[in-house]
């Protein structure tokens, strides 16, 4: 089957299996024939226009928190802390733009807005960095912690005066949205999606080719595979290091496009919620390239879209159980691949040295 | 002032006990060398199991072994994946805690029909009723599930330092490849702590739901990360990451004490972050500043 | 483990291969009871491959493997203790945070037995019970006292000398009853004094009966204290014979016998350095140099001139400061006390990270080559062709990383030292020792050079890959670098060195020429352990 597949599409059968398998198990207990519950789910994704382009809204934010933990684990590092970064950072961006839209024209305030949420994600996740870099506390630790602390002063900011009834921002101005995908394809009308979509995958093709070619990109793809020779080399780890948790951060701020300027016009607790843990699972899943992660993205925002599609029968908590399934079996999957794969060509490190 | 009253310390004692449960649970699984930032989903696991095994069968011992049974299964599974097929074990904690979050709430809408919460039980109701200090601390006093995790707290150091078990549990949680060439089952012995592991952080799940006297979605509500934190802090010391989740839940108790002050405006909410800044401001001032197993994250070689 | 044991093994047509390579090729060899059996050959010979056939650690893919006439059909450590077989292996295996006492006994505790442990399910919670480290420590002492082995039972691993170390793990496989015990490459690491101990200790053993057997590359103590050899090259047993009184009795002749069999040929006396120049200037100077060790002394002051063109070798028993030494030189571990100057000029004076440290070293001409080379010179999973520019990005070229000079860079390099295979692709770990030795080299030597250090030049290098390494490094001295080369193979610092210090407990105790007798390096070695208590602070 390897052979047939190759390791990357052995990992998709992989995990599309084993989320059949509980999909139906779940089905059956909650009395829903699993045809139709699979029938109910194509049809409220990529079975109408309209579906699809919720898939494309589901997808973004997903794709964004995707890029940031690549970024990160490629140099060795865990920003489990997306969460609370991409909740900070929508935050800001729901007050700045609620601020600047009207008062500047959009050309200076989108970017404006965007450039803020950047520099917040990037500044919360630099926290994690420097934790780790000048203090040597692993950013897992300092990351859990961080979010936490977002999950409690969030909800307490807005209650005590970001807003009006304590869960949400002010409306922002039509002038400070992102322009919606129906503008260019009428087919998709109604649905969430805007150009935010097709700006997540530009910054996951922009991010891979800034880690395959740059300096920095480079060097932090050695750090994250021998960290001690790259010290002895004179690479800066540490400062490589706070950088990569800090783009991480900053991209995962982007994921304010998708929802606060691309949808809702505003940020609401909890808005964005879940993208950060399952940005892990869309790295993971697409750990090829940018049109691996792009579709691993896509695959992630149909099940959470699914899950919406089938909740009135089977409750879409189900679709957190099977994301969980996939993300265990496509690690293990990726293991069982690259040993095969490996044997022959690749000898592990104890048997090179006789 | 109240801070400091019997009902205070009551309260600490009752909340450290989750914190401190998975805390111990997170030192079993990373003096051996697992990491496990899945102790969410043993607390969470174990709070639904022991519940549903309770309602199910009306005995509330048999919840308590319910929700044990889970938690063992669960963190036996993670150490089996994480040693058969090198998954990555920060990736797999985080699909636990995702599976158990989403999986408890699905068995609430398939056992109980309900969103939010299941029907209550009985728990153990030991102890004199009333809200006086004393009576609440004496309840405290009265519970088991308290003192079984008493005294598997209270075990955990000697087993660790003082027996066979816990020597080779160190020894491949330190340097797993001279603990395979010494002739340890490194996997073996792995699984051998995290079933400890896991049935220590369960207990802390049974002591969560049997205090409420019901499952509650996302009741573990952050404690299996704090407990991470207690294990850093305590230097992977089961008896000091206790002391560190008591003071942990120290910090609980005076919110809820703050809360009933009167002042309860929502301006006291933000005071729930309090235990995790404490837990970075304690990390950065280099508190138990002790590094980790050798071997933690590690697979034997050669 | 208690039933008695017929210690002879025997591997009959044993092969092994790694992927497509084959490291050790239809080997016919038997270890008999009571005599040393000395295991001979170049780097990549096959001979730890074979050790570890014969300890049963490895499968072989053809052939077999039997000990006291059954077939081991289980290769594990366990597999192999339960056969009475234990290995001391050139890496030692011990736990760092633990004493001794608890290395010895780990994986065979003895244990208290209690009403409590004998439960059916108590009692494997519990383990099997409470560990007896009173039995333990006394079992461990006879056994020690039995073969005149001292080893501080309850001091840390971490405080133990490479000596104590290694006779720990000796003690070890005698506590499990071993009847056979094989070392891989024991006296790499040790002073001539404790090669002689570690041989007295191995005599006594066989001479009860167990079954010894040794890798090693030393010829001379092969023809001193071995009773059979076996000479293995390119995976193949190309030479064997039964050391007699005759043959020790012509030492010099059988180790050029033994020399040409491991060689496949005469090898002419190398001596790669030339001369220095009368007025040749001093390039780099050490005053009084102190660096904190990690897990030794570290480096207690040293001072050092080097000349243009002059390269001074430093002898030492590993962990005596010449990892501090090389470290400190490269920029990547501080200085605590003291000055470096190169051509005169100081150097590593501001407050820098490791990092600036690093990169001011290279920039002023230091170039340094670390010892551990999968720790700190070769990123294992990156291509040759980004090993050969590491650490050279944005130096020689600032900003773009990708581009025609990097290309030019890594080429010019990789073509320089003949890299085998011919595919800059290929990954790092796919060279062998002696071609990812060649990528650091060619690295390292293509900068702009006033001075070089080198840690273990040559370490798991085969021959012809050292001769050309050697070549390289004398060109550089000859154009007018200082070069210090540390090695642990007082051979290669025969060949290079204009002159060799010895590094002892950090400090230098000797300064001697490259003629100078193993006896005497020996015991300059030793210098600080003969001294009395206080006589080297």
């Amino acid at each position: 089957m390897t052979r047939l597949l190759g390791p990357e599409r052995q990992r998709l059968v992989f995990a599309l299996a084993g989320a059949l398998i509980v999909l139906n198990v779940v089905s059956f207990t909650f009395g829903q024939p699993p045809l139709a519950t699979l029938t109910r789910m194509w049809q409220g994704t990529w079975g109408t226009p309209y579906g699809i382009g919720q898939v494309l809204f589901k997808a973004t934010p997903l794709l964004f928190t995707g890029v940031a933990f690549g970024v990160a684990f490629r140099a060795g590092l865990f920003n489990i802390g997306a969460e609370g970064q991409l909740a900070l950072a929508s935050l800001v961006a729901g007050l700045a733009a609620a601020r600047l839209g009207g008062v500047l024209p959009s050309p200076i305030a989108i970017p404006l807005v965007v450039l803020l949420a950047l520099l917040v994600g990037a500044s919360y996740a630099a926290f994690a960095g420097a934790m780790r870099a000048r203090l040597g506390i692993h950013e897992i630790i300092t990351s859990i912690m961080l979010n936490r602390i977002a999950d409690v002063v969030l909800p307490w900011a807005l209650a005590m005066g970001l807003s009006t009834d304590g869960v949400r921002t002010r409306t922002i101005d039509d002038a400070v949205r992102l322009v919606s995908l129906e503008r260019f394809v009428p087919a998709l009308r109604g649905s969430a999606a805007s150009v935010a979509f097709p700006m997540a995958v530009a910054v996951a093709f922009t991010v891979n080719a800034w880690s395959r070619r740059s300096r920095a990109g480079r060097e932090l793809e050695w750090i994250g595979q021998a960290a001690s020779v790259c010290e002895a080399q004179g690479v800066d780890v540490a400062r490589r290091r706070q950088q990569a948790m800090a783009l991480s951060g900053a991209i995962a701020g982007l994921t304010c496009l998708g929802t606060v300027l691309g949808y809702k016009g505003y940020y609401e607790l909890g808005l964005g919620a879940g993208a950060g843990f399952s940005g892990i699972a869309v790295a993971m899943l697409g750990r090829g390239g940018p049109v691996q992660l792009t579709l691993a993205a896509l695959l992630f925002g149909t099940l959470a879209q699914a899950g919406l599609a089938i909740n009135a029968r089977v409750p879409r908590d189900a679709m957190g159980v099977i994301e969980a399934v996939v993300i265990v079996l496509m690690a293990a999957a990726a293991h069982a691949s690259a040993r095969q794969g490996a044997s022959p060509s690749k000898p592990s490190p104890a048997e090179v040295q006789t | 002032m109240r801070l400091l009253s019997l009902t205070t310390v009551a309260e600490t004692l009752r909340m450290a006990a989750p914190y401190a449960c998975a805390a111990v649970a997170g030192v079993w699984a990373e003096r051996a060398g697992v990491v496990q930032i899945g102790l969410e989903a043993v607390l969470l696991s174990s709070a639904f199991a022991s519940v549903a095994v309770a309602l199910a069968t009306g005995s509330m011992v048999l919840g308590v072994s319910g929700g044990v049974a889970v938690g063992v299964a669960l963190s036996v599974l993670h150490a089996a994946l994480v040693d058969r097929t090198r998954i990555d074990a920060v990736v797999a904690g985080i699909a636990w805690n995702l599976l158990a979050a989403s999986g408890s709430r699905l068995g609430l809408r398939a056992l109980y029909d309900s969103a939010s919460n299941s029907p209550s039980i009985e728990g153990f109701r030991f102890g004199p009723t009333g809200n006086d200090g004393w009576q609440v601390l004496a309840r405290v006093l009265c519970d088991p599930v308290s003192w079984l995790a008493l005294i598997a707290i209270l075990v955990s150091p000697y087993l660790l330092e003082r027996t066979r078990l816990g020597l080779r549990i160190r020894a491949v949680g330190e340097n797993p490849t001279a603990a395979r060439a010494a002739g340890i089952e490194v996997g073996k012995t792995r699984l051998v702590a995290l079933a400890i592991s896991g049935a220590i952080g369960a207990l802390g799940g049974v002591h969560l739901a049997y205090d409420q006297h019901r499952f509650e979605s996302g009741m573990s509500a952050g404690r299996g990360f704090i407990a991470l934190a207690a294990v850093v802090l305590s230097g992977w010391l089961p008896g000091r990451a206790a002391l560190a989740c008591v003071a942990f839940a120290l910090l609980e108790a005076m919110q809820f004490v703050l809360q009933d002050l009167g002042q309860a405006s929502r301006a006291v909410t933000v005071v729930q972050a309090l235990p995790y800044v404490a837990a970075l401001v304690a990390l950065g001032l280099g508190i138990g500043r002790r590094s980790a197993p050798g071997g933690l994250g590690k697979h034997a070689e050669g | 483990m208690a039933e008695a044991i017929e210690p002879r093994i025997e591997l009959i047509g044993a092969s092994r291969r790694f992927g497509e390579r084959t490291a050790v090729k239809a080997l016919d060899l038997t270890l008999e009871p009571g005599r040393i059996h000395a295991l001979i050959g170049e780097n990549g010979a096959g001979k730890s491959t074979a050790l570890k056939l014969v300890a049963g650690l490895l499968a072989p893919s053809d052939g077999e493997v039997l000990v006291g006439g059954t077939r081991l059909d289980e290769a594990s450590p366990r597999a192999a203790m339960a056969r009475g077989i234990g290995m001391v292996h050139q890496h030692f295996m011990l736990v760092e945070p633990f004493t001794a006492l608890e290395n010895l006994i780990l994986g065979a505790e003895p244990v208290r037995e209690s009403p409590l442990s004998r439960l059916p399910f108590v009692g494997a919670l519990f383990g099997g019970g409470r560990l007896d480290l009173d039995a333990a420590r006394r079992e461990a002492e006879r056994l020690a006292a039995e073969a005149g082995l001292s080893v501080r039972l309850d001091a840390r691993v971490s405080e133990l000398s490479v000596g104590e170390k290694q006779r720990l793990e000796i003690l070890r496989v005698l506590f499990r009853g071993a009847k056979a015990i094989l070392l891989d490459e024991p006296t790499a690491v040790l002073s001539p004094l404790e090669v002689g101990e570690l041989y007295a200790t191995l005599r006594r053993l066989a001479s009860r009966g167990d079954t010894v057997a040794v890798v090693t590359h030393r010829l001379d103590e092969v023809v001193r204290f071995a009773d059979d050899v076996t000479v293995m090259r390119h995976g193949e047993k190309v030479h064997a014979e039964v050391l007699d009184g005759d043959a020790r009795a012509h030492e010099e002749a059988t180790i050029r016998r033994l020399t040409r069999a491991v060689m496949g040929g005469d090898v002419p006396d190398a001596t790669a350095r030339r001369p220095i120049a009368e007025d040749a200037p001093v390039v780099l100077e050490l005053t009084d140099a102190r660096v904190d060790g990690t897990g030794s002394r570290g480096l207690a002051g040293v001072s050092l001139r080097l000349r243009a063109g002059e390269i001074v070798g430093v002898a030492g028993i590993e962990g005596n400061g010449q990892r501090e030494l090389v470290t400190a030189l490269a920029g990547v571990a501080p200085l605590v006390a003291g000055r470096v100057a190169l051509d005169g000029a100081p150097l590593f004076t501001s407050h820098g990270d490791a990092p600036s440290r690093v990169r001011e070293a290279r920039r002023r001409g230091l170039v340094a080559v670390l010892d551990d080379r999968h720790h700190d010179e070769l990123v294992l999973d990156a291509t040759v062709a980004d090993n050969l520019v590491l650490g050279d990005l944005g130096l020689a070229m600032p900003g773009a990383a990708v581009d025609a000079d990097e290309a030019a860079l890594s080429s010019r390099r990789f073509e320089r030292f003949a890299v085998e295979p011919r595919d800059p692709s290929r990954l790092g770990r796919e060279l062998s020792g002696g071609n990812q030795q060649k990528v650091v080299m060619a690295r390292a030597l293509d900068r702009s050079i006033r001075a070089l250090v080198l840690g273990q030049p040559t370490r798991g290098v085969d021959v012809g890959t050292a001769r050309v390494i050697h070549e390289a490094v004398a060109e550089v001295a000859a154009r007018g670098a200082a070069v210090l080369v540390v090695s642990a193979d007082l051979s290669e610092l025969r060949t290079l060195s204009h002159r060799i210090v010895v590094l002892s407990e950090g400090k230098l105790v000797a300064d001697l020429p490259p003629t100078a007798t193993d006896e005497a390096l020996g015991r300059a070695m030793l210098g600080a352990y003969t001294e009395a208590p206080g006589g080297s602070r």
